[in-house]
């Protein structure tokens, strides 16, 4: 009896020495003596590498301090020194970051936030709702002169007032109620509110008021409450980030170390990529040669991980203030004269993008799922030439040549551009020069009033996850010289409107047709973007969204949490085993 | 001699003047600035503060001024595109050496075997050696230098393994110091290299050719000099002067870097400043940038002049008939 008892404890031991490898290889743990995935390699591998590109201007890794010069901004590489408040799922649902929960008063002017317990910084402080107090603030102060103020100006309290100077940033409408509570107050109901903070991980208030917010540029006075703390930076040259083992927030990584170095990303990336120097490559560093290569590769097929990003749609823009645009029967013939499919299959290549016909793209809210307003602009081109000559314009004959303004477009997509005034331009018998500018320049010219761009391209792209971002932009007083009424009106209700979101998204719904019928714009096409990864990346990451799409999603800022290196890494020959 | 040096000097302080208020309000001039970025651009308050922080709020007339008082004290202000926003000595500090490192290797190769095989060239002209020299130096003053990176590194970089970081030819003297003379240089200087070293080549191989043909090198071996002397003596003495004339304008270029090679090679130097600070409109770099490769421009012509005198003592300066 007792040497069968013995015999079946041999063989229960037996079993579970040989079941454990399954889940993780012996002392393949973390810094948080979590076991890594069964298929992971070795941790010393669990090394990311990325390139920056040196040409840009950089000024932080702060979104806090700016926006758009963030540090190695375009390789996802920047604010992973804290966390946001929140953050959104892969099916872009806004969920818990920093956190835990959120709440709106009943007039639906104060927000309170509460923050997930123990979050700490690595020098052992506390992460308060004062840190992010001290950022918002650090944000509205005009003495900071902060990139991106626009995101609050006429939403929360003070803000516009702060920024113009005329308060001081410690009466914008926000307050640490105690170290895990902040509330914010709006000037109107804002339901979107919560959605448009999820890119601002916070500067620390101490380290802030200290050393101002280059300290997180100084490995030595840098302090971290997010997933990776500075090891080293030689700006210009490289940074190593490594694991912060004291990071208690939702978003602990796999991965031991990120390491960027600075050099060409436009051209080198792909070059480097297929040398496994690193992980992932962005689809706006991909050239048609290289999407060629990608395509007759079915390694790089299977791990090209398409997306819709930031729902970004490219359209052509006029001066509708003065001729010959101010006549909407010129707009609409352009629009109609715009063959989209075929520009679309045979000049970007349809895995790369849809057409347009409206401005939200598929899958963003209030988007024109059904189809409803494609007939407005679809390509027609007898219909176009009517319109034309209706316009007194017969045949093209007497139109003012054009000049179609880019804003410093990459040459494949300048091209998208080029082949949009050749179907125009064939229909219709008008003129048109293309004419890619230096962006700031096109930017400056886009702005001025009057504006300086009579017939343009842009694209655009949402900054957060609501239609009163990408249809703000299109109100009079936003980039567009473009002015209709009803459109302003009903933008403006539904952005403060607190009642049934389905009658909101409605409200969006018209203002869109509006804007189609009106030809505020001719839409192009939607951008279908994506990022290349090595085979031997995996992660929670890439679990496929309710559309079956497994990507890097837009504003899934969690997915530094689960990366990993798998085994398989050991069949290439990578930096880590040359 | 001297009193020439010093009314050089004076000319490149004018010259230096009159250049920093040509950039000044040309680059004020160009449309954009360096703020107007981003998809829906700033807004009025936004732009009104970034323009209070950098001190372009001011009418451009004050700006320069303001300028050109710090500038006398070799202050050029705070980069708007350099992360943390260091001030432009400070980059120009940083970047520079390793700038300069790579580009004194280039100047020893580039100018070292150029002159040998300008020389090969020249003494077996016409023959099958100087056809080939004479198609390696116009290879080298034609084909790209993008097109040569993207090889180099197709070939090398990645291929073989060559150019990697930390695979040094001889590591550092000092410490942990940087290496005297690493892999890491190895492909950025032949590069680099390629056009110089053909020009030099091109340009030495025709001086000597036709100092070789001269009537004093005729003379020289009529009465019996040995080659070596007549090259050393009269050859290459003569045939210095046209090329320094082409060839010593061309340091200042080695020197001060170049976009391309430094971007392509991930090298942290100054040469992508000088492309990348006009297009991210940062005012104070571009500034500081001219100015400094038009004093390094200034100099390098004055250098050229002193070395005329040296080399040729029927050049005076000064004086009046074969004065410079």
């Amino acid at each position: 009896m007792t040497l069968r008892r013995l015999a079946a404890a041999l063989l229960i031991a037996l079993c579970a020495i040989s079941v454990v490898p399954l889940f993780a290889q012996d002392g393949n743990v973390d810094v948080y003596g979590r076991a890594l995935p069964a298929d992971a390699a070795p941790y010393d591998m669990q090394v990311w590498r990325a390139i920056c590109d040196s040409t840009r201007t950089e000024v932080s890794f702060s979104a806090v301090v700016s926006v758009y010069s963030r540090t190695c901004l375009d390789a996802n590489i920047s604010d992973l020194f804290s966390d946001s408040l929140v953050v959104l799922d892969e099916n872009l649902n806004l969920i818990p970051a920093a956190a835990e929960s959120w709440s709106v008063s009943e007039d639906g002017l104060t927000w309170t936030f509460r923050l997930q317990d123990g979050l700490m910084w690595d020098d052992g402080t506390p992460v308060t709702a004062n840190d992010y107090l001290a950022s918002y603030r650090f944000m509205a102060d005009p003495a900071n002169a902060y990139d991106f103020v626009w995101m609050w100006q006429g939403i929360i309290a003070g803000w516009s007032e702060a920024v113009a100077g005329e308060i001081a940033p410690e009466e914008i409408g926000m307050a640490a109620l105690d170290d895990r509570t902040l509330a914010v107050t709006t000037e109107g109901p804002a339901p979107y509110l919560p959605g448009t903070l999820f890119f601002w991980p916070p500067l620390q208030a101490k380290a802030l008021a200290e050393r101002g917010p280059g300290y997180l540029l100084n490995p030595e006075t840098s302090v971290s409450a997010g997933p990776f703390k500075l090891v080293e930076f030689v700006p210009g040259e490289y940074f190593v980030l490594a694991a912060n083992e004291n990071y208690t927030g939702y978003r602990k990584p796999f991965l031991r170390e990120i390491r960027a170095v600075y050099g060409d990303q436009l051209n080198g990336s792909f070059l480097a990529f297929q040398n496994y120097d690193i992980e992932r490559v962005n689809y706006t560093n991909l050239s048609p040669a290289d999407f060629e290569i990608i395509a007759a590769d079915p390694v790089l097929s299977a791990n090209y991980r398409p997306t819709f990003g930031d729902f970004r749609t490219d359209y052509l823009l006029f001066d509708t203030y003065n001729p010959p645009f101010n006549d909407r029967r010129v707009r609409l013939a352009f629009a109609k004269a715009l063959d989209r499919e075929s520009i679309v299959k045979n000049v970007v290549g349809e895995q790369f993008a849809m057409p347009a016909y409206s401005f939200l793209a598929p899958g963003f809210p209030a988007s024109d799922t059904e189809g409803a307003l494609k007939g407005i602009q679809e390509y027609d081109c007898p219909a176009a030439q009517q319109l034309l000559a209706d316009a007194g314009y017969p045949g093209g004959a007497g139109f003012p040549p054009q000049e179609l303004k880019l804003r410093g477009e990459s040459e494949a997509r300048a091209n998208w551009f080029v082949a949009a005034a050749a179907s125009i331009s064939s229909c219709l018998g008008v003129q048109i020069t293309v004419n890619n500018m230096e962006f700031s320049a096109y930017m400056s010219a886009l702005l001025a009033r009057p504006t300086q761009i009579q017939f343009g391209a842009v694209s655009y792209g949402m900054d957060y996850l609501d239609p009163s971002n990408m249809l703000g932009v299109w109100v009079s007083t936003g980039r567009h010289s473009w002015r209709n009424e009803a459109f302003d009106n009903l933008v403006r209700e539904a952005n403060v409107f607190v009642g049934d979101p389905a009658q909101r998204i409605a409200m969006y719904q018209d203002a869109e047709r509006i804007l189609v019928e009106d030809v505020g714009g001719i839409f192009l096409l939607h951008r279908i973007q994506g990022d290349l990864f090595q085979p031997y990346i995996a992660g929670d990451c890439f679990r496929p969204d309710n559309q079956g799409v497994g990507a890097w999603h837009w504003g899934n800022d969690w997915c530094w949490g689960t990366f990993y290196v798998t085994n398989d890494v050991m069949n290439y020959p990578t930096y880590r085993t040359r | 001699m001297i009193n020439f040096i010093l009314r050089r000097l004076a000319a490149i302080f004018l010259v230096l003047l009159i250049v920093s208020a040509l950039v000044f309000f040309l680059m004020n001039a160009v449309p954009g600035g360096p703020f107007s970025l981003g998809e829906r651009g700033y807004t009025p308050d936004a732009l009104a503060n970034l323009e209070r922080k950098y001190g372009l709020d001011k009418p451009v007339w004050e700006r320069y001024l303001n300028f050109l008082t710090s500038a006398l004290q070799l202050d050029f202000g705070s980069s708007f595109s350099v992360v943390g926003n260091p001030p432009v000595t400070t980059v120009i500090a940083r970047t520079w050496p390793v700038t300069l490192h790579v580009g004194l290797y280039t100047i020893i190769v580039a100018f070292g075997f150029g002159f040998i095989l300008g020389l090969i060239a020249a003494y077996y002209r016409n023959s099958i050696i100087d056809n080939i020299v004479t198609l390696f130096a116009t290879a080298g003053t034609t084909v790209p230098n993008f097109i040569v990176a993207t090889w180099l590194l197709l070939i090398f970089g990645y291929q073989i393994g060559w150019g990697q970081p930390n695979k040094w030819i001889i590591p550092p003297v000092l410490g942990a110091g940087n290496a005297i003379l690493s892999w890491d240089y190895f492909l950025p200087v032949i590069t680099y290299a390629l056009l110089p070293m053909g020009l030099v080549a091109r340009y030495t191989r025709a001086s000597v050719a036709e100092a070789l043909n001269a009537d004093y090198v005729r003379t020289a071996r009529a009465k019996g000099l040995g080659e070596r002397g007549i090259m050393l003596r009269h050859v290459l003495r003569n045939a210095l002067i046209p090329m320094i004339t082409v060839l010593l304008p061309q340091i200042p270029n080695l020197l001060t870097g170049s976009l391309f090679i430094e971007v392509a090679y991930g090298i942290n130097g100054l040469g992508k400043f000088f492309v990348t600070s006009i297009t991210n409109k940062d005012y104070p770099m571009i500034m500081g940038l001219v100015l400094l490769i038009a004093f390094f421009w200034s100099l390098t012509y004055l250098l050229t002049d002193v070395l005329y005198v040296v080399i040729d003592p029927r050049i005076r300066v000064g004086g009046r008939g074969g004065a410079i």
